[in-house]
């Protein structure tokens, strides 16, 4: 296959760049709802995109199922490309590269019998079923999927990546007459079936945290002050800065490149913010992004000023910067486009029992549902929280939801702890691509005078 | 690959075979300009068995392989399943249905999206010379096929077009991005319709102004009463019911909410991107069908797996994202009645108020409980019956099933929201909003 793909490429001849990827993925779904085997599914997918981009025109792209056919696709695209509108656009050049990457997992799942997989699914749901009264539902699903990807493109490079991935999620609701409360929480990693081994402790906690939920008073709402535990810190900076960081969106953009100009103060002059895809193990990690450029550490935030942000080949061009390393795709149906890697808050000086010491009336927020963002808009929701009274952290509360500007927020910063862990489940989505695995690091943080959105009982 | 269905056959199995084919062509603006043409074409095979003990397969692929190792894919994971009690239909020989397939979209070429396009960017670019327009349209046809272990075959296909716009005006002190949509299953999308709502949302967001935390009446727009469908629909969502998640599930018959709230499924309607004759299970949809008639909480959604655990049959709501997934319950097209009165006139009526179009945040609440807390993402202040301008960092919090009580008042005019779902304006008394 390597030979045929960089001889493929070689075939532009007016200064195209042309890009390649074969994919093969296999995949299993284990569902238990109740204790009972609701879904198992599994299956393998074979499918590719050719994409070229003309220096006159604009990028083609074509999706397809199965492996067949990539020259004759490559010839219709490079001579569909040249009729295309122009458009100004550029990729950067990079040197060529020859890799062949595959992680290392110490239980291979594609090999393991499925019989393994769903037994220990069924004691995990047992155990959590029996972890706390009043559940009424109990769900664990678990999610394993390997993919084989070859790149090919003009500057001649070839890889060959293996990359697995596996999950666990445990869902429990609890209910008492109509109020229903939700708690999830799992595991997810780079690795292999051993990452979802030994969870039991886990599996009754969130069934205890369900429970815990039912009794706990609906937090009241307002602007007070918060202390971000490093589950929900790790989100709102991905969420809050993140993507804006992503070159994509102000490429084209003369107004939003000067509200992001680097070197300009963003932020409290304690945080430091970076993006890396170069670290080992996590799941946003790899030696090369979907266009065989390097990954590598960004600093997109030091000591409170702007100092970098994500690229693509094409933003790099675009915006004469450098390729960060940061072009992904969920799969072979999608162009690569900038997204983060594993992104986090790097760690401060100071003990996370400092941060609550002088709050005398605020919210310790734990944990996250859910978040969303619209440029400089941002909004997440806690899973749960606990009231900070006097300097200690008091009553377990619910339904938080914190919301703001992040311009004004990364201001708000006080307090940044030295307590620094990552946090590797859940997806992130742009655009159509959805479900990218997205790391985020950070530890306690401190946030002064934020509007904490709750719920009324009505 | 159809061929597995006569060895399922053989194998003394039920069953069913779904297989998707989907072929779309894009263009994508960026910044008011060309950036990509993109072309997909995808086929796929969903094999679901079930044996004699009940107990269900499924295996998925998009490559063409043995009938015998597909087979043996699904069988290996039926080892696993717990039975379920349902059957697979047959599927009828004498009703007839016509594909919704517009040959205008089959043969629609870049040439002809890039005017649509080209169009599009320079009638708001004309009229806003400082906002920045990204734009996308795509159009394709995709067909659906399933064939069942008497080798029963049923065939449906439909086109689709799809136009989406977002627009960005960036000052100093503020950004501001508008999103509209049209989506359809023929050409014949009123882009002047589309142009008139970017125009109207950016005009209402010239100035911006400040309203003071409360207890408001609500104006949703279309778009945006989908902070009340949400959680409704997860409640009415047959596996929700089973599963003891829907906070519907013991409230079947029963007036929940206003009077003047009606939600119907019309799985029919011609042209919609929900349409069809036939759900991904083999089951035929309904024409019309209630799940909340004047307040009363009539039906939800049930596939054949959650009607058998509810003991209630499925009337064509099994429905699948991808031939790589089983059935789930869900919708094909739904409609909000409308009521009698003009927006217009909704607005002139509002002393002070809100009106919401876009929130940010959707979901991420409590949903089970009917819960939403969300920030608003486009939303205008309203005093005197008129909009006063847009808002920004507010609020807005309830109960999604206690605000379909509070509704006071439905809009007659209504708009296709991504192209299956007709909803209204709705007004609703009092909500919580923070700012």
């Amino acid at each position: 296959m390597k030979s045929q793909l960089l001889e493929l490429v070689k075939i532009p001849q007016h200064g195209e760049y042309l890009e390649i990827r074969l994919e093969r993925i296999t995949s299993a779904l284990i569902r238990l709802q109740n204790g009972l085997v609701e879904k198992v599914q599994s299956g393998v997918e074979e499918g590719g995109y050719v994409r070229v981009l003309h220096p006159k025109t604009s990028w083609w792209f074509n999706t397809f199922s199965g492996w067949n056919g990539v020259r004759e696709r490559v010839e219709v695209a490079l001579h569909s490309v040249s009729l295309l509108p122009a458009g100004g656009r550029g990729v950067t050049r990079a040197e060529p590269v020859e890799a062949a990457w595959k992680c290392e997992v110490k239980e291979d799942f594609r090999y393991l019998p499925l019989d393994t997989k769903v037994k220990l699914m069924q004691e995990y749901a047992q155990i959590m079923r029996e972890s706390a009264p009043f559940l009424s539902h109990c769900s664990v699903e678990y999610r394993d999927e390997w993919r084989e990807i070859y790149i090919a493109n003009s500057d001649g490079s070839f890889l060959e990546m293996g990359k697995p991935d596996v999950s666990l999620t445990f869902v429990a609701v609890a209910r008492k007459n109509d109020r229903l409360e939700v708690y999830r929480n799992g595991v997810a990693e780079r690795g292999g079936f051993e990452v979802v081994r030994g969870q039991e402790s886990l599996a009754q906690e969130v069934g205890r945290k369900a429970g815990a939920l039912l009794e706990a008073p609906s937090f009241e709402g307002g602007m007070c002050d918060v202390v971000l535990d490093p589950v929900l810190a790790g989100v709102f900076i991905h969420e809050a800065f993140g993507h804006l960081s992503e070159a994509d969106f102000i490429t084209r953009n003369e107004k939003l490149q000067k509200m992001m100009l680097l070197g300009k103060p963003i932020a409290s002059p304690l945080l430091n913010v970076f993006d890396d895809g170069s670290l080992e193990g996590l799941r946003g990690s790899s030696p090369y992004d979907d266009e065989g450029i390097p990954t590598r550490r960004t600093y997109l935030i030091r000591n409170g000023y702007l100092t970098g942000r994500l690229h693509s080949r094409e933003t790099a061009y675009l915006m004469q910067e450098f390729p960060t390393g940061n072009a992904r795709t969920v799969s072979y149906h999608f162009p690569p486009v900038v997204r983060m890697s594993n992104t986090a808050i790097e760690e401060g000086v100071i003990d996370r029992e400092e941060l609550f010491r002088d709050i005398d009336r605020g919210l310790y927020a734990v944990e996250y549902i859910g978040g969303n963002t619209a440029l400089e808009l941002f909004t997440f929701s806690a899973a749960y929280g606990y009231r900070i009274e006097n300097g200690k952290i008091g009553e377990m509360v619910k339904d938080i939801v914190l919301s703001g500007n992040l311009f004004r927020t990364l201001m708000q910063i006080d307090a940044v702890a030295s307590d620094f862990r990552w946090t590797q489940i859940g997806g992130c989505g742009k655009g159509e691509q959805m479900g990218l695995p997205t790391p985020t690091g950070s530890p306690h943080i401190r946030l002064r005078g934020v509007l904490v959105g709750g719920h009324k009982s009505v | 690959m159809f061929e597995v269905m006569g060895l399922v056959k053989k194998s003394g199995l039920r069953g069913d075979l779904f297989v998707t084919e989907l072929r779309e062509k894009s263009v994508i603006y960026e910044a008011g300009r060309l950036k990509e043409y993109s072309v997909q074409e995808e086929t796929g095979y969903g094999l679901r068995v079930i044996r004699p003990d009940g107990r269900v397969g499924f295996y998925a692929s998009n490559r063409t392989m043995e009938p015998q190792v597909f087979l043996n894919g699904a069988l290996e994971v039926s080892e696993f399943g717990d039975p379920v009690f349902f059957d697979i239909p047959s599927y009828p020989a004498f009703l007839e249905w016509k594909d919704f397939v517009d040959s205008k979209i089959e043969a629609m070429d870049i040439h002809e999206m890039v005017e649509i396009g080209e169009y599009l960017v320079s009638q708001i670019q004309g009229e806003y010379p400082e906002v920045c327009v990204d734009l996308e349209l795509r159009a394709g046809w995709e067909g659906k096929t399933l064939v069942n272990h008497h080798e029963e075959r049923m065939h449906f296909a439909r086109t689709f077009f799809r136009i989406g716009v977002t627009v960005n005006r960036t000052t100093s002190e503020d950004i501001l991005e508008i999103y509209a949509e049209r989506s359809w299953g023929n050409k014949d999308i009123n882009l002047e319709d589309l142009l008139q709502e970017i125009k109207r949302k950016l005009d209402f967001s010239k100035s911006l102004v400040k309203m003071r935390g409360g207890r408001y009446p609500v104006i949703f727009t279309p778009g945006g009463s989908l902070v009340l469908l949400y959680p409704l629909l997860y409640g009415l969502n047959g596996k929700n019911v089973v599963l003891g998640k829907s906070f519907l599930q013991d409230k079947w018959g029963k007036v929940l909410f206003s009077s003047l709230f009606s939600l119907l499924e019309t799985s029919h309607e011609p042209w919609t991107l929900g349409t069809c004759p036939f759900d991904d299970e083999g089951i035929m949809t309904q024409a019309e069908k209630f799940l909340v008639e004047n307040g009363r909480l009539e039906e939800g959604f049930f596939d054949l797996w959650s009607g058998s655990q509810a003991k209630r049959s499925s009337r064509g709501n099994g429905f699948r994202p991808s031939y790589r997934h089983l059935p789930e319950p869900t919708f094909a097209t739904l409609k909000m009645r409308s009521g009698l009165r003009d927006r217009e006139t909704l607005l002139e009526e509002l002393e002070e108020g809100l009106v919401v179009d876009s929130v940010l945040g959707l979901g991420q609440s409590n949903v089970a409980s009917g819960i939403f807390s969300c920030s608003v993402q486009l939303g205008f202040y309203v005093k005197d019956g008129e909009i006063q301008g847009r808002v920004k960092d507010v609020m807005l919090s309830g109960n999604a099933y206690q605000a379909l009580r509070d509704i006071k008042e439905i809009s007659r005019d209504t708009r296709w929201v991504h192209g299956r779902m007709l909803l209204p304006y709705v007004l609703v008394e009092p909500l919580q909003i923070e700012a």
